[in-house]
């Protein structure tokens, strides 16, 4: 006697609206869990974090008087290039590889609670944001003493760079995590690519090292430009034209790409993980 | 007013990395000479078939079944985690669901960061957090303990730390599984009486276990379920009758 209307459940954008604003809303739970990752992690070590901090100082100091002789680049301009590279690089390439596990993860959370989804990409951003803060210590000390300084300018562009590749990393982090739980594959073949990427990026070598042809290839990389977004303005320069339209292009991307996905495979997660 | 409403629930359960299954299937296809991977190779179980359920303020409702009759599943429809593949599910109130007891327990954090941690997720502002801090030490009786990572308490002491947790928040639905006989006697004896007091603050109660004499306690009504589908709803005691009947027969 009843009319049987099976919901159509192939495409649910309100929910997947509703999951984003009310992750976003919900700072006090992933501020807190991206904090708890940190504390756990060093929780009976001596130095605690500054294990971080310590890592990429010995990575960065070693590399640089290394590489600086093998390109006979002046160290005055390829240390702050090398430093501020791998701080970028690291809190890319950990947010990336690291997005991949980001529901399996919370597979204990997933299952019994109905957080939204957000919550666990944004605990992700918190975390690594709070490691990049500790792999500046170590950069301090080498842009105060080669008197490099980001303008006022530098420094506005700086925090809107920060915003613009926060907002990369959650919608190419959503994207990330919802195939990572579905296709377990997905994590080692991410990882394997971003080591290559690591090399074929201009972090320990320059972007004018390369022929006119390489440069305009390596334009392309997003990678490059994401590096070159957070850098430029960390080395008193102003990021290009070229890089922040194409960052911009990248979030608009990613954006779309990762609201699709969620409003078609939000209620699927819970099976995934 | 709380109010839950089913109407036609059906719920597929993917199973994934069952390969070895469809591993097996494609190769028997192939030496009978079958087409091979038509299929996903995706294998569905059904957990929930054409589920009504009307439920509105004062209801208690015991769910009751053999293990595998989907009595998890449901709670976890109605907690809004797995949505069904087919029907409606509508549901008006704050829901608590304490699944499992240790959601949130974090062994190498103190007992206070976890009451801390756990009452955020229940979405409590810290000051919340604060006030019930001490209701919670108190009801544990874990005293300094409380200041020590969780990994070195004894089994009992972390389930007790988590009930005392998980209790201590009321909400309007209120969604149990199995949550029964922590630690030693006389706190069991003191969760029994914290769980009928949280019963009693509840709007709703939907309940799952397998005693029958808890059911019987804390529900006014029983549901059956088997294989996924609703054998009998009703007066518990009748529902019960029924049950029990069919368990001896069988």
């Amino acid at each position: 006697m009843s009319t049987t209307t099976p919901i159509p459940r192939s495409f649910q954008l309100n929910a997947a609206l509703s999951d984003l604003q009310q992750g976003l809303t919900s700072q006090r739970i992933w501020w807190s869990l991206g904090w708890q990752d940190i504390r756990l992690r060093y929780r009976r070590s001596q130095l605690g974090p500054f294990w971080i901090t310590l890592s990429t100082a010995i990575m960065i100091y070693s590399m640089g008087i290394l590489y600086s002789k093998l390109f006979k680049i002046d160290l005055a301009t390829y240390y702050p290039y090398l430093a501020t590279g791998i701080i970028t690089w690291t809190f890319i390439s950990s947010i990336i590889i690291e997005a991949n596990d980001a529901f399996v993860e919370n597979a204990a959370f997933i299952r019994q609670t109905c957080l939204p989804f957000s919550i666990y990409i944004l605990r992700l951003l918190t975390r690594n944001f709070i490691i990049l803060l500790h792999n500046f210590l170590p950069v301090l000390p080498i842009l105060i003493y080669f008197k490099v300084a980001p303008s006022a300018v530098g420094i506005l562009y700086f925090i809107f760079g920060l915003g613009l590749f926060l907002s990369i990393g959650y919608s190419f982090g959503l994207l990330l995590a919802m195939l990572g739980s579905r296709f377990r594959d997905m994590k080692p073949i991410v990882a394997s690519l971003v080591q290559v990427c690591f090399l074929i990026t201009p972090i320990l070598w320059q972007h004018s090292m390369l022929s006119p042809r390489l440069q305009a290839w390596t334009n392309w990389n997003p990678f490059y430009q994401l590096i070159q977004l957070l850098r430029a303005p960390l080395l008193g320069q102003i990021p290009s034209t070229l890089t922040l339209s194409y960052c911009l292009g990248l979030a608009a991307i990613g954006f779309a790409l990762m609201i699709v996905l969620l409003a078609r495979c939000r209620h699927r997660i819970a099976f995934w993980v | 007013m709380s109010k839950i409403l089913l109407s036609q629930v059906t719920l597929d359960f993917p199973i994934y990395g069952a390969n070895t299954r469809s591993l097996k299937k494609s190769l028997v296809s192939l030496v009978t000479g079958g087409t091979i991977a038509q299929e996903n190779h995706i294998t569905f179980v059904r957990a929930l078939e054409n589920i009504c359920l009307e439920l509105s303020s004062g209801d208690t409702v015991g769910l009751i079944g053999h293990n595998g009759a989907g009595k998890s599943t449901l709670l976890r429809v109605l907690s809004k985690i797995y949505t069904p593949s087919i029907g409606k599910v509508k549901i008006k109130g704050r829901i608590s669901s304490l699944l499992d007891l240790n959601l949130g327990i974090d062994l190498e954090s103190t007992g206070y960061e976890n009451i801390v941690l756990s009452g955020l997720l229940r979405g409590l502002s810290r000051k919340d957090i604060e006030v019930r801090k001490k209701t919670i030490a108190e009801f544990s009786e874990l005293g300094d303990y409380l200041a020590m990572p969780i990994r070195t308490y004894s089994q009992g002491m972390q389930l007790r730390l988590a009930f005392s947790i998980a209790t201590s928040f009321s909400p309007e639905i209120l969604l149990l599984d199995e949550v029964m006989g922590v630690g030693d006697a006389p706190f069991m004896e003191k969760s029994k009486q914290r769980m009928s007091e949280l019963v009693a603050e509840s709007d709703i109660v939907v309940f799952s276990s397998h005693s029958n004499d808890l059911i019987r306690k804390f529900c006014k009504k029983a549901l059956w379920l088997e294989k996924g589908h609703v054998k009998a709803f009703g007066l518990v005691d009748e529902v019960l009758a029924a049950y029990d009947t069919l368990k001896n027969h069988g």
